[in-house]
């Protein structure tokens, strides 16, 4: 009884929090993970050049219908192959669980693996994917170069970027009349004018939100070898005294440690706080709610560069996949020009392809697409690790007990690089 | 198979004693016990095999062998011991307090009056929901901002009208173990009110004519007679609260102070992967819950018997 109400939760719990549950990052190049690639499958631009027989593609649920949409017009332009949709659960774990018990099992079923992108590091290692470097190689000046970076490991592209996600900083017009340029500004403001919102619960999301303040002060998580953490810094000291500091003078209310992207959401909405870092997707439900506000990309930690988490899902290609020419030229066409306006339009996936943005019936569906090419530009993924589930909870679990329950950020930070260094020993 | 076998062996069982008649007895029982083998006892098994090992999460399909350090890595934790301590506070704060409302209630549904039936119908309502349901229902109520619980606070211009419920240590889990009790109540209501059912209404009148008071009798003949139907109330949901998963995944996720143990082992398990530790979990979480019934069932197991028997 209690597993079947789990999954039930977590379904009920991640429907709330749409575009937030499968964000995720891009970052700095050159990730190395032991033991990735060893003895991977390679698929060519050219095994997809006669597509032909079936493929199944297993990604999340299609809310919007775009997906279908796509796998239709795929199977009307090549009849000799069909292409199927397999829907998973809504919820971005219930999907990873549904993915890892069919590779687990080497079935067959799902020839394309529809990823978040900080799974894609952890499927690679298993050796679930194919190298699919060749053609990422043949289309890579397409891309946002920032959206490659969770799928490159050990110099090889395990995966194709299939859309992006970056974080924005709302304000409420009517409060913030020029909005920050810095966390600090912002901060500032928040205290005498109406306060800020993020996503402050022990979850995933409090990880993205630390991070984001972090990369922007210079700090990193993993060294460059991905063998060690580096969180214990004073780098990152800073950015927590900076976080614990703006609850204690009120800029950012107490509150904020039960919010999740809906109920920040909510909160902006009906004023409590009067700045709000979250996904796009609050765009048009705060418009709905008639809500006059702004929007930019992330500040920036003082000197530091902008820095915002990347979200978003990869397409990879399945080790057990019969038929992985037809799922690469499937890929191809859902992250070709045609399909990435479709889905960047109708299901408000931001694209992973520059020229998108740039398009005329984009900018009138998506007003924000030039600010949001500019975050993604500057995105940062996640640490890219198999273990990275761990290393999240790591982040989350201190970063919150530091700005909770008043732990001091050196005992916080100690505590997380400890418990890093104890996930990375996994073997 | 063992039962088919068996039977095919002994065609007919000829003498009546009691030691055929158990032996049929085992016979019958038997295809039942393969069913519940392999439904309950292979998992378990399985369970345990999977708890001394530990699983590459970076090597695909590499397995070691480790023997019991996944059990001393859990016994030496933090987490495993502060998940045991939230689950004990949760169960035992929870269950009483049902237990004292559910008689409450129980008495209440038993009294003869005006309206019994829509009485009892509307307080097994919250029993009926779904226990997701009631727990996204009060993360809702205890909102900070626009929960209801905090509106009426300030509508009635009481204090703590501010409250962060679910972000703070011990309102979280008086949260979670309001939702609990305010879920469960009915259903140890339901199980006292079948036990009052059976006291016969004679014993009552013999009292009231020898002139004992309400309170007289409700010490003196109801509560000893509930007895039994108390006990197995108790177990029920003691056993329950014990692997309580649900209400804090929804309410707080495991924050401020309520991990529980099943929410701890699932966190290894699903989200982190860790198999063999995550078993490891799981199997101690097993223990625990089997030594608790075994002590019930030792305490006043053998006082059930006694006291359905008296009766």
């Amino acid at each position: 009884m209690n597993r079947k109400l789990a999954s039930a939760g977590a379904i009920f719990a991640c429907a709330a929090v749409a575009a937030g549950c499968g964000s995720s990052g891009g970052g700095s190049t050159g990730n190395t993970v032991a033991g990735v690639g060893s003895n991977a499958k390679t698929v060519t631009p050219d095994m997809a050049k006669n597509p032909k027989g079936n493929v199944t593609w297993c990604i999340g649920k299609d809310t919007t219908g775009a997906f279908s949409q796509v796998v239709k017009l795929y199977n009307q332009q090549n009849p000799n192959a069909h292409a199927k949709l397999l829907e998973l659960p809504t919820s971005a774990d219930a999907q990873r669980t549904q993915l890892v018990q069919r590779e687990q099992a080497k079935s067959p079923e799902c020839d394309i693996l529809g990823m978040d992108v900080t799974w894609t590091a952890e499927f690679a290692a298993q050796g679930w994917l194919r190298d699919v470097t060749p053609a990422i190689e043949a289309r890579k000046s397409e891309f946002i170069p920032s959206t490659l970076e969770t799928a490159t490991i050990n110099g090889k592209d395990w995966a194709v970027p299939f859309n992006t996600n970056a974080g924005f900083l709302y304000y409420n017009s009517s409060k913030i009349k020029t909005p920050p340029k810095t966390w600090q500004q912002a901060y500032q403001m928040a205290k005498t004018d109406g306060g800020l919102g993020y996503q402050g619960a022990r979850y995933e999301g409090l990880t993205v939100n630390f991070l984001e303040l972090l990369y922007s002060n210079g700090g990193s998580v993993l060294s460059s070898d991905g063998k060690k953490a580096t969180i214990d810094s004073p780098q990152a000291q800073q950015v927590l005294s900076f976080m614990q500091q703006g609850i204690k003078d009120g800029a950012v209310p107490k509150s904020n440690s039960t919010w999740m992207e809906e109920e920040s959401r909510n909160a902006f909405q009906n004023g409590k706080v009067a700045m709000l870092r979250n996904w796009p997707y609050v765009y048009a439900l705060a418009k709905q709610a008639g809500v006059k506000f702004g929007l930019e990309p992330l500040p920036k930690f003082g000197s530091g560069q902008a820095a915002s988490i990347l979200g978003g899902y990869n397409l990879g290609i399945s080790t057990y996949s019969k038929n992985p020419g037809t799922a690469l030229s499937f890929i191809n066409f859902a992250t070709g020009p045609a399909a990435q306006k479709k889905f960047f339009i109708k299901s408000s996936l931001p694209a992973v392809l520059t020229q998108t943005y740039n398009d005329a019936d984009v900018k009138k569906a998506q007003p924000f697409a030039p600010q949001l090419l500019t975050a993604v530009q500057q995105g940062k993924s996640r640490p890219v690790s198999p273990v990275y589930p761990q290393i999240s909870e790591a982040i989350y679990n201190n970063v919150y007990s530091a700005l909770s329950s008043g732990t001091s950020p050196q005992t916080a930070l100690k505590n997380a690089q400890n418990q890093i260094n104890k996930a990375l020993q996994t073997f | 198979m063992s039962a088919a076998q068996a039977t095919a062996a002994r065609p007919r069982v000829r003498r009546r004693s009691e030691i055929s008649e158990r032996r049929l007895a085992a016979y019958l029982v038997s295809p039942s016990l393969v069913v519940i083998a392999a439904v309950a006892a292979f998992p378990i098994g399985y369970a345990i095999w999977l708890s001394l090992h530990q699983y590459s999460l970076i090597h695909p399909g590499l397995v070691r062998w480790v023997g019991l350090d996944n059990f001393r890595d859990a016994l030496t934790s933090h987490a495993f011991w502060s998940a045991t301590r939230v689950t004990f506070i949760f169960t035992a704060i929870s269950v009483t307090l049902e237990l004292v409302i559910g008689l409450a209630m129980a008495l209440l549904m038993h009294a003869a009056f005006f309206g019994r039936s829509l009485l009892r119908a509307v307080v097994l309502v919250p029993w009926a929901v779904l226990t997701v349901g009631t727990a996204m229902m009060w993360r809702t109520i205890f909102d900070a901002d626009l929960g209801f619980a905090n509106q009426v606070l300030q509508a009635l211009h009481l204090p703590g009208s501010h409250t962060v419920w679910l972000g703070q240590n011990g309102y979280a889990m008086a949260v979670l173990i309001f939702a609990d009790v305010w879920k469960t109540a009915p259903f140890m209501a339901l199980l006292l009110l079948a036990g009052l059912q059976v006291i016969p209404d004679d014993v009552y009148e013999a009292a009231k004519v020898d002139g004992a008071t309400a309170w007289q009798r409700f010490m003196r003949i109801t509560l000893p007679l509930l007895r039994p139907a108390i006990l197995v109330a108790l177990i029920f949901r003691t056993l329950d609260a014990l692997r309580i998963f649900d209400l804090p995944f929804v309410l707080t996720q495991g924050s401020n102070g309520t991990t529980t143990l099943s929410l701890y082992s699932y966190q290894q398990l699903t989200q982190n992967r860790l198999i063999g530790p995550g078993s490891a979990l799981a199997i101690l979480t097993f223990i625990i819950v089997m030594i608790v019934s075994f002590l019930y069932i030792r305490l006043v197991g053998g006082n059930i018997r006694a006291l359905a028997e008296e009766t």
